[in-house]
């Protein structure tokens, strides 16, 4: 073995703390060390150029580097070894910035915890093995589960780039929730002209492939290679000519899409929904006041004007008592649009919106809030606490948060703003698609800040209201988003495999499974035939959980495996 | 199932041009560079990162902001396919979509970038060491003339302050400026100049952010006359670990315990021009009542607010989790506040009381709002932008809030309207979807 260690000062970052000539010293002294250096910033070309000549001329076949954490310069290094003719695996880091000079004071004591960092590090160094990163090919093309507003978008826009698409969707018709609205808040525009060129474009569009009527029944493989079974049931039960049809495709990354469902307010007895035929929900409203609905668009109780109309807010949101502890996100601003509705259509009906807090964030959303109030919607703070029929009409009561006092306030109709809640149908696809769910019950992106479309699988992302409920601008912007997270694989044409992941010796194998409970990503799995696990290289991200969990010790992670981590582990505590 | 052939436009330069190193504009030049076209992505600061770098922790989850960010930063910095122009400034744009000629001005920064190491010696030794308030900390800390806004910066470069350094006011300093003495790559060079480049590219993505309210407006909350009324960006400085108080919640010296938020700062205020919401300020709000919870534990909170607007993933959990921690909501937002003796003294109504109420204050918090940049007109101007009344830029279709009325030219992030770090990150890559579908025209160019 010829070594090379190379120390940094990182400026005075590490300089400051830690005496890096005594390092130099130390490391120089140790057996199979050919050079020693420090410089003042290794990362630097004139840095990088130094190891690069001495793996030239010295003929180094391992390089340690003790600088900042290899989170920040590894893969920099891994380049210059990589650079000379070295495998880029023939290198070691020693952080002796974050984990010694940026958190100790003492300077000989830190000089001391930097010679052992890099003691245990060139203890490794001696024992890696070469590794090498694979590709492999991808099959360019999406797969779009959900033919809502999200889901169309994301299609249109992968299609676009290039690429092919099947989009599924389980319902005969395509358009979601938005299809079923009158007008959209905040700018009241006709829910149609926004959903209907979209479907339009979308059954055009050459490169994708509608399926309706159509349910995911299995998937197989992994981030650019994904065999899917799609089962399309027939148009009509009675036709026995139209058979049920299953078709397997291939594609290489998958966006789900499937929506939200409204919640039932049946469970909210005291609301009286469903006794009392005076008690609507939201979406019946939009459908009561929609020019394609059942009345034409007008909104007649019987024959009658209703003359009084109250709206309950957060009727399943902010509620725990139905399991529904979040926000609906949208419930709030299309109440607005609904009792400005109202007030426009019908000015000699009284408004009253019952409120907890007013959630009118969005763009043109406070704006629109304001209006309905200028327009006679009057706002009382307290949702009521039930509903209950006097004569022919109703009453809501409950107490006034502002005042401070009780009310009954008597009402020819309520319309109740119903949340949005996860997808009762979508729920088979978390298991099929090995989708984590949020404590709220809606599917779990990977990073709640900065990956809010990418899930735990790679390949696999969402769009819409399948992640949490949200409104259609907000819904547009993160499928355009989902588009570009899922075409990026489709865009570089192949996946690159990280050589650094788990393997499995199947002589000590017994196949009892704990490993594939621990996977976060799912890549373990039984083989059923030789009773052993066998492993996904190319979903496995190398983290180490199921090798220190594998009880025979079956499992190792190339590049730590065990041998490596005790020899790091005897070089920092010498008198074991 | 190969790849569908498509129409190719050769004219399309397959580069994409992002203005803005802030979160937003981060994501959509990762986002487009990891498909293989090139990204210019210029900065007008000195580093990448805007005002997520500054803050402490991010709600809901309590992630430590930094650490999630930085090494975002440094993948931006690291990309093969990114041409990062920090400390730049876009002064014009002429062409079309596929083909827009772009003008860069590369401000002095008195330091050769490829020389730098960033080590930092030449900032131990300047004369003016720890005299300059340090903007990244909103003034509260100090640095020196020749700098880097934080540690985590990228590029790690330093550059020098041509207003404080006497070397370019006077064009001296002592014998000789210590700085060049002390740099071992003889990186500085005082007679650097400005510089102006052209690039070509066939998109353009506007991620230019927001700027804080500026609380001085409301003058009846005495921002700038009470140095206890602190902005919401500065309360994160001081909070952070790697702020000027080392994350202790402390001023001169003592912590404080009585301390109370106002919400809605320069937002829902007509008085002040701004009728909209600025989307994050109640959850920020919550986190930060949290953070002060977490460090003088035995600390009077209050936050005044007018409506609580936890609408997120998780924020309405979180909320819950504020109240049960004993932070006092109180509905009603003050109509002043004053100094009596060494206190200060909130007065407002509370609308759920129905009363009048006087809350004595060792420290308030101002929950400034968002609002465009002071310079958003100029930028549209030159971009050929619209602008909403409010000033943010204005989207092609009221829905769609990421393609604009100019084709190639799209929006990410909070210079389209205020919103919160995952609704910026997914339209970021929603920008970098709807550029790619121009840029893989381009890509074509060559290929049968």
């Amino acid at each position: 073995m010829r070594v090379g260690v190379y120390i940094c000062h990182c400026g005075i970052n590490i300089a400051d703390h830690v005496d890096v000539e005594a390092v130099r010293r130390f490391a120089e002294r140790e057996p199979h060390v050919v050079i020693s250096r420090t410089y003042t910033y290794m990362c630097s070309d004139p840095g990088q150029e130094l190891i690069m000549k001495d793996i030239e001329e010295k003929h180094l076949d391992r390089v340690v580097v003790a600088a900042c954490s290899p989170t920040m310069h590894e893969r920099t290094f891994r380049q210059v070894v990589s650079r000379s003719g070295l495998n880029p695996y023939f290198l070691e880091i020693a952080n002796i910035r974050e984990h010694c000079s940026w958190v100790h004071a003492d300077a000989a004591r830190a000089t001391q915890k930097a010679k052992d960092l890099v003691s245990a590090a060139m203890a490794k160094a001696m024992l890696l093995e070469p590794l090498e990163s694979q590709e492999r090919g991808i099959t360019a093309a999406s797969l779009v589960i959900g033919g809502g507003i999200a889901g169309i978008q994301t299609a249109l826009d992968i299609a676009a780039s290039g690429f092919r698409v099947f989009l599924i969707e389980r319902e005969p018709r395509l358009g979601g929730h938005v299809a079923g609205l009158n007008r959209t808040f905040p700018y009241l525009e006709d829910a149609r002209q926004l959903i209907e060129p979209k479907i339009d474009a979308l059954v055009r569009d050459p490169r994708i492939d509608v399926m309706v009527r159509s349910e995911v029944t299995s998937v197989e493989g992994s981030v650019g290679d994904f065999r899917v079974e799609i089962r399309t049931r027939p148009e009509t039960r009675l036709d026995s000519n139209d058979q049920e049809r299953v078709e397997q495709i291939e594609v290489g990354t998958i966006v789900v899409a499937t929506g939200h469902d409204i919640f039932d307010p049946t469970e909210k007895t005291e609301l009286g929904y469903g006794r009392y035929d005076r008690v609507i929900t939201a979406s019946e409203f939009e459908r009561l006041t929609s020019p394609d609905g059942p009345t034409g668009g007008a909104l007649r109780i019987g024959e009658k004007v209703p003359q009084t109309i109250g709206f309950i807010h957060c009727v399943g949101s902010r509620d725990k008592k139905v399991g529904h502890e979040y926000c609906s996100r949208v419930c709030c601003t299309y109440t607005a649009k609904q009792a400005l509705w109202v007030r426009e259509h019908l000015p000699d009906t009284e408004v009253t919106v019952f409120y907890i807090d007013v959630r009118t964030f969005g763009k043109g959303y406070e704006e629109l809030y304001e209006r309905a109030q200028k327009k006679g919607a009057i706002y009382k703070k307290g949702v009521p606490s039930e509903i209950f029929r006097r004569s022919d009409r109703v009453v809501v009561r409950g107490e006034d948060a502002l005042l401070g006092e009780p009310y009954e306030k008597e009402v020819d109709l309520v319309v109740l703003a119903t949340g949005l809640v996860p997808s009762r149908a979508a729920q088979p696809l978390r298991n099929l698609l090995k989708l984590s769910l949020s404590p709220d019950g809606f599917f779990m992106e990977v990073h709640p800040k900065l990956r809010p479309l990418d899930t735990a699988s790679d390949g696999i992302f969402l769009a819409g209201t399948c992640q949490g409920p949200k409104d259609i601008a907000d819904t547009l912007a993160q499928a355009h988003g989902a588009a570009s997270r899922a075409t990026t694989t489709l865009f570089q044409g192949k996946v690159q495999i990280d050589p650094v992941v788990a393997f499995i010796d199947p002589e000590i194998c017994s196949g009892c499974g704990l490993c594939e409970k621990v996977c976060e990503y799912s890549a373990l799995t039984l083989n059923p035939y030789r009773r052993v696990m066998t492993i996904n290289t190319a979903v496995c991200k190398g983290c180490g959980a199921c090798n220190s969990v594998c009880p025979v010790g079956a499992i190792s992670l190339r590049h730590f495996k065990p041998d490596q981590i005790m020899a790091q582990v005897d070089a920092l505590c010498p008198g074991r | 199932m190969d790849r569908q052939p498509q129409e190719t436009d050769t004219s399309v330069v397959p580069v994409a041009l992002v203005i803005g190193g802030g979160i937003a504009g981060m994501q959509a030049s990762l986002d487009i560079a990891d498909k293989g076209f090139g990204v210019v992505l210029v900065e007008r600061e000195p580093t990448i990162g805007g005002h997520m770098a500054q803050l402490d922790k991010t709600f809901p989850t309590l992630d430590c902001s930094s650490c999630i960010l930085t090494p975002k930063m440094v993948e931006v910095g690291g990309h093969p396919g990114i041409e990062l122009l920090t400390y730049s400034e876009v002064t014009d744009v002429q062409g079309e979509v596929g083909d827009f000629r772009v003008t860069i001005r590369k401000k002095a920064r008195y330091v050769d970038l490829g020389k730098c190491t960033g080590c930092g010696l030449c900032a131990e030794v300047c004369v003016q060491k720890d005299k300059i308030p340090n903007e990244f900390d909103m003034g509260v800390g100090r640095r020196s003339a020749i700098y880097i806004p934080f540690p985590q910066a990228v590029p790690q470069k330093y550059l020098i302050d041509p207003e404080r350094c006497l070397m370019v006011t006077r064009g001296k300093c002592g014998k000789e400026p210590r700085c060049q003495t002390a740099c071992g790559t003889r990186a500085i060079n005082f007679e650097q100049k400005e510089e102006i480049v052209t690039v070509h590219v066939g998109v353009i993505v506007v991620a230019t952010g927001y700027d804080q309210f500026d609380a001085h407006k409301k003058s009846e909350y005495g921002y700038g006359r009470y140095e206890n009324v602190l902005s919401a960006i500065e309360f994160e400085r001081l909070c952070s670990a790697s702020g000027p108080t080392g994350g202790q919640i402390e001023l001169n010296g003592t912590a404080p315990k009585r301390v109370v938020f106002i919400q809605c700062v320069g937002s829902r205020d007509r008085t002040v021009g701004n009728p909209y919401c600025s989307r994050v300020c109640c959850m920020y709000t919550a986190k930060q009542a949290h953070l002060v919870r977490e460090r003088v534990p035995d600390a009077k909170i209050t936050i005044c607010y007018m409506d609580i607007r936890a609408f997120g993933k998780g924020y309405e959990e979180f909320y819950d989790r504020v109240q049960k921690e004993g932070v006092l909501f109180r509905r009603g937002n003050p109509s002043e506040i004053y100094r009596r003796g060494n206190t200060l003294v909130v007065r407002g109504e509370d609308t759920l009381l129905n009363l009048p109420y006087e809350e004595e204050a060792d420290l308030v918090v101002l929950a400034n709002g968002l609002v465009p940049r002071v310079d958003a007109q100029a930028l549209g101007a030159m971009v050929g932008l619209s602008q909403t009344e409010e000033g943010f830029f204005q989207e092609a279709e009221t829905k769609e809030t990421v393609a604009t009325s100019r084709p190639g030219v799209f929006l990410a992030g909070c210079c389209q309207s205020p919103k919160d770090i995952p609704d910026t990150v997914a339209q970021a890559s929603g920008a970098a979807a709807l550029s790619c579908i121009w840029l893989a025209k381009g890509k074509a160019k060559g290929s049968s």
